[in-house]
């Protein structure tokens, strides 16, 4: 480096020229692999592209989106979206809470219960829906119906009822996830001063408020965290609930996501799946900002 | 600058986005000498030492190393080895593949490099260490396996940044001894940054004063001691720091706070002075200035005592227990050849 | 007293995660008319019947169990390879647009996969790259790349920072400094990472579905094969499950204080900070 009469580059110029070299496979990776089909997404999005009608593609302007106001099957989707990303996440986040809190004062316990907890985790969600749907909740053989049948509350469809069927799906993520929210807040909790928790201990009356002033906002963070990550799977969740329901019955369990799919592969109406894609999107990608802005807002 | 080991800095200004950082150092280091970069926090000295080793660039200005400009060199190509403050040793080898580190890089072969470690750390007495990992080893282990690593390559110039600092103080004395019989061995040019400036004084064949960026004062221990070009320096170097009070010259005398007091020097037109006086320098008088003893610290072999004349504290140093209790009045005095003066404006030794 | 309410609630917590996978555990050792049998049958005489049948016999997923090797592994080792070398420069080095591109990093992993799959479909359709390894593979760097930079990234940023200009002064040069003095630092990092990125792909079942195809049919659209409209062969499923899911049961036992960690390393640091 630096020979004469060959201008040496400065340290600077250096550093910024191997980084380039790392960076780039990756963000040309990403680039192929995420921006250009995104701009294939929305461009499709504008187009009539039926692979069952197929005579009847061509552009369509934002006719897709207008057809969306006006259906009902949109409509259920999103308040499907909502209800299931909200109620997923904060069941997660509340027993995770609980039995973290619990757990943490059985030093002893916690590491069997660690491993039970990572193997709902690493499990693929589609065994998950498959198992759930067969030897959980089936009727007649499955888990729940045998002890609900036990406890004399009968026997049910579970996942043919249309308001039983949500409560099972919401269930299943539930079931799925609650552990990493627990987790995480298990070792965010164990790094607390334990000091704390005895003062907090030793005030009975005020063990509540203790609770609430002092260990609540040291956990933020991690709570926050926690949340922005669970309602990003919430809101892509796809395989679990189309091994248990397929997004059915009818339509009862189909949040936006599966009724982008179904729309698009089982009824090859790729134009308007594209824009409800596109949608899909544009409401993750604003409640991802929204959070994190959120996150970095408080200190 | 061609004598081998020999550094020199021309006119270097570091800018960092809108903040000027240095602002035009200009510095010749001799082969051979213990050169001392002394200032508080902030001042420029730990980035004028950044700049020697090459990992920093330079917004303008030149480096010479032996006569050659290696402003733009980059780090690994010119000679020179760093002792960082944290010493950064590499966590997951051995104190022996730390060291032997910089030869490997180059391609020593490996009987050739075992020697060479072996040599090293026995000049820093840690041979019986070479198995252990860094986190194995105490403080004062970890910065003598941070200097073999330096040694063993022995480049023509070492950086040392404020290697003392993480040490416990007992440590620290003993290992300033060494650190000076050490380079003394090896004859390298050494550049030494520190914030201590009992460190400075005792290290140091020569010294840098940095104040904001800039260099302040250039010279040996003594001289910047015993004639301070500024305020600046004069507040910052000595144990206590020298006593600093505003008053007016005239003729052949200063006045403070009502009182005269004789000096060598005579003007002729009064001016606005900052008089210096060190703590060893004041004496108890039977007159002069007017003062309050506020505490008398006994250190066994000498005392410090603080004094309050007006609203200003001063400090003076015997080497006995002075003949004064707390609360009482007393008057104060020096020898006049004694007497720092400096322009109360400018700040600048006159 | 309260250590028995919260040992209790602890225990039913356990049996709430534990049981379904030891029930299907359980009903893999069963043959199907044990399985539909009410009252349920506790005590049974086990048989090896179902995973024989879904190892050697006519619906063996031993074929898919190869698929999903094989992507998963490669898709695992394309990913890393392009990762690693991503997040050093993102943690540790300093270039123009450094926050810009942090950002869009952070940004591709928030894209809900069905927003991608539409345009895939169609671009592999065109160039023929449809239940393709090649294809597949490739594919799956869209939710592994972005997350395994962003878990990167936090265990880059926790070696400290003088490491690099003592490994430069040592004349070791970028390359090296990375290799020999950073890297080595990380490797728990780099294990935590592999791992996840390994499970994530082996889990995989949506672009799996829609992508693959007879070819390349990882073993979770094999699944299926035991759910048709006229019956479910249960104690095979349960089987076919048991052995879809050995490998990513084994590894989360094997390496759950590492998950842990990584799973809190990146919920509790990582993300919000780019």
């Amino acid at each position: 480096m630096g020979q004469a009469g060959r201008p040496a580059l400065t340290l600077e110029a250096q550093e910024r020229r191997f980084a380039l070299v790392l960076l780039t496979p990756a963000l040309a990776a990403l680039l192929l692999t995420t921006t250009a089909p995104l701009v294939y997404l929305v461009w499709n999005s504008l187009h009539r592209l039926d692979l069952g009608m197929p005579w009847l593609s061509g552009f369509a302007g934002l006719g897709n989106y207008a057809k969306m106001g006006s259906d009902p099957r949109f409509w259920n989707s999103l308040l499907l979206t909502g209800v299931y990303t909200a109620s997923t996440v904060v069941l997660q986040v509340v027993i995770g809470l609980c039995l973290a809190l619990l757990v943490l004062q059985i030093p002893k316990g916690q590491g069997i219960l660690r491993v039970a907890a990572i193997l709902p985790i690493v499990l693929a969600p589609v065994v998950v829906g498959l198992f759930w749907r067969t030897l959980v909740l089936a009727p007649d053989f499955g888990l729940v119906d045998l002890v609900t049948r036990a406890l004399g509350l009968g026997s049910h469809n579970w996942l043919g009822d249309p308001q039983l069927a949500l409560i099972s799906v919401i269930a299943i993520h539930t079931w799925q996830w609650t552990p990493f929210a627990f987790l995480v807040l298990l070792a965010t909790l164990a790094t607390l001063p334990p000091d704390v928790y005895e003062a907090a201990r030793l005030d009975h009356a005020g063990a509540w408020q203790r609770f609430r002033h002092i260990t609540l906002p040291l956990i933020r963070p991690a709570v926050v965290m926690v949340m922005i990550l669970r309602m990003m799977t919430a809101l892509s969740a796809f395989a679990a609930i189309f091994a248990a329901t397929g997004g059915g019955p009818g339509s009862a369990t189909e949040i936006l996501n599966l009724y982008a799919y179904r729309t698009s592969f089982t009824e090859l109406n790729l134009g308007y799946g594209a824009s409800l894609a596109v949608v899909l999107l544009t409401i993750t990608l604003a409640i991802s900002y929204f959070m994190f802005r959120l996150r970095r807002a408080r200190p | 600058m061609s004598s081998p080991g020999g550094v020199c800095i021309e006119g270097v200004v570091k800018r960092h986005g809108a903040t000027t950082v240095l602002h035009g150092i200009d510095l010749t280091i001799e082969p051979g000498e213990f050169f001392v970069l002394l200032g508080p926090s902030g001042s420029g000295k730990t980035t004028t030492l950044r700049i020697l080793a090459g990992l920093e660039s330079v917004s303008s200005g030149r480096v010479l190393m032996d006569g050659a400009d290696v402003t733009t060199q980059e780090p690994g190509a010119r000679d020179v080895a760093m002792v960082f403050q944290s010493y950064a040793l590499y966590p997951h080898m051995t104190v022996a593949q730390n060291i032997g580190f910089p030869l490997k890089m180059v391609g020593t072969n490996t009987a050739e490099i075992e020697r060479a470690v072996a040599a090293a750390a026995a000049k820093v007495d840690i041979g019986h260490l070479l198995r252990r990992t860094p986190g194995q080893l105490s403080g004062g282990q970890q910065q003598r396996c941070a200097l073999a690593r330096a040694i063993v390559r022995q480049p023509r110039l070492f950086l040392l940044d404020e290697p003392l600092s993480n040490l416990d103080a007992k440590l620290r004395l003993e290992t300033r001894l060494e650190l000076h019989r050490l380079q003394r061995s090896l004859g390298a040019t050494t550049v030494y940054v520190t914030h201590d400036q009992e460190e400075a004084m005792t290290l140091a064949d020569r010294i840098a004063v940095f104040m904001d960026g800039r260099i302040v004062q250039v010279g040996t221990p003594r001289e910047i001691y015993s004639k301070p070009q500024t305020i600046a320096v004069a507040g910052f170097i000595g144990t206590p720091p020298m006593n600093l009070m505003p008053g007016t010259w005239h003729g052949d005398a200063v006045t403070i706070a009502g009182h005269r007091l004789p000096l060598i020097r005579v003007t002729s037109i009064p001016r606005e002075v900052m008089l210096g006086v060190r703590p060893g320098d004041l004496r108890i008088a039977p007159s002069g200035l007017k003062a309050r003893v506020e505490r008398v610290e006994d250190l066994g072999d000498s005392s410090i005592v603080t004094l309050m004349t007006g609203d200003r504290p001063l400090k003076l140093k015997g080497d006995r227990l002075q003949p004064v209790r707390e609360g009482e009045d007393v008057f104060l005095g020096f020898a006049p050849e004694a007497a720092h003066l400096f322009d109360a404006n400018s700040g600048a030794r006159l | 007293m309260r250590r028995i309410v919260v040992a209790t609630i602890a225990g039913a917590g356990l049996a709430v995660w534990a049981f379904p996978v030891i029930w299907g555990l359980l009903t893999s050792f069963k043959t199907e008319r044990d399985v539909l049998a009410y009252p349920p049958v506790w005590l049974f005489k086990p048989t090896l019947d179902n995973y024989r049948e879904v190892i050697f016999g006519a619906s063996s997923i031993v074929p898919n169990l190869w698929s999903s090797f094989f992507v998963s592994t490669s898709a695992t080792l394309l990913t890393m390879l392009f990762a690693v070398p991503a997040s050093y420069a993102l943690a540790r080095l300093r270039y123009p647009a450094k926050r810009a591109s942090g950002f869009y990093v952070l940004a591709t992993q928030m894209l809900p996969p069905v927003g991608l799959i539409i345009p895939y479909y169609l671009v592999l359709q065109k160039i023929g790259a449809l239940d393709t390894y090649a294809g597949l593979t490739v594919i799956y760097l869209t939710f592994s790349l972005p997350f395994a930079i962003w878990l990167m990234v936090s265990y880059f940023e926790d070696v400290p920072f003088e490491m690099e200009e003592a490994a430069l002064l040592d004349r070791a040069g970028r390359l090296r400094a990375l290799w020999y003095v950073i890297l080595p630092q990380v490797h728990g990092g780099i294990a935590v990472t592999t791992i996840f990125v390994f499970l994530n792909a082996w889990n995989e079942f949506m672009f799996a579905v829609v992508l693959g195809g007879n070819r390349v049919r990882p073993v979770t659209v094999a699944m299926f094969n035991f759910i048709s409209v006229e019956q479910t062969q249960w104690a095979k499923l349960a089987a076919g499950a048991m052995l879809a899911m050995a490998p990513v049961i084994l590894i989360g036992i094997i390496a759950q204080r590492h998950i842990v960690k990584g799973l809190t390393v990146g919920a509790v640091k990582g993300g919000g900070r780019r």
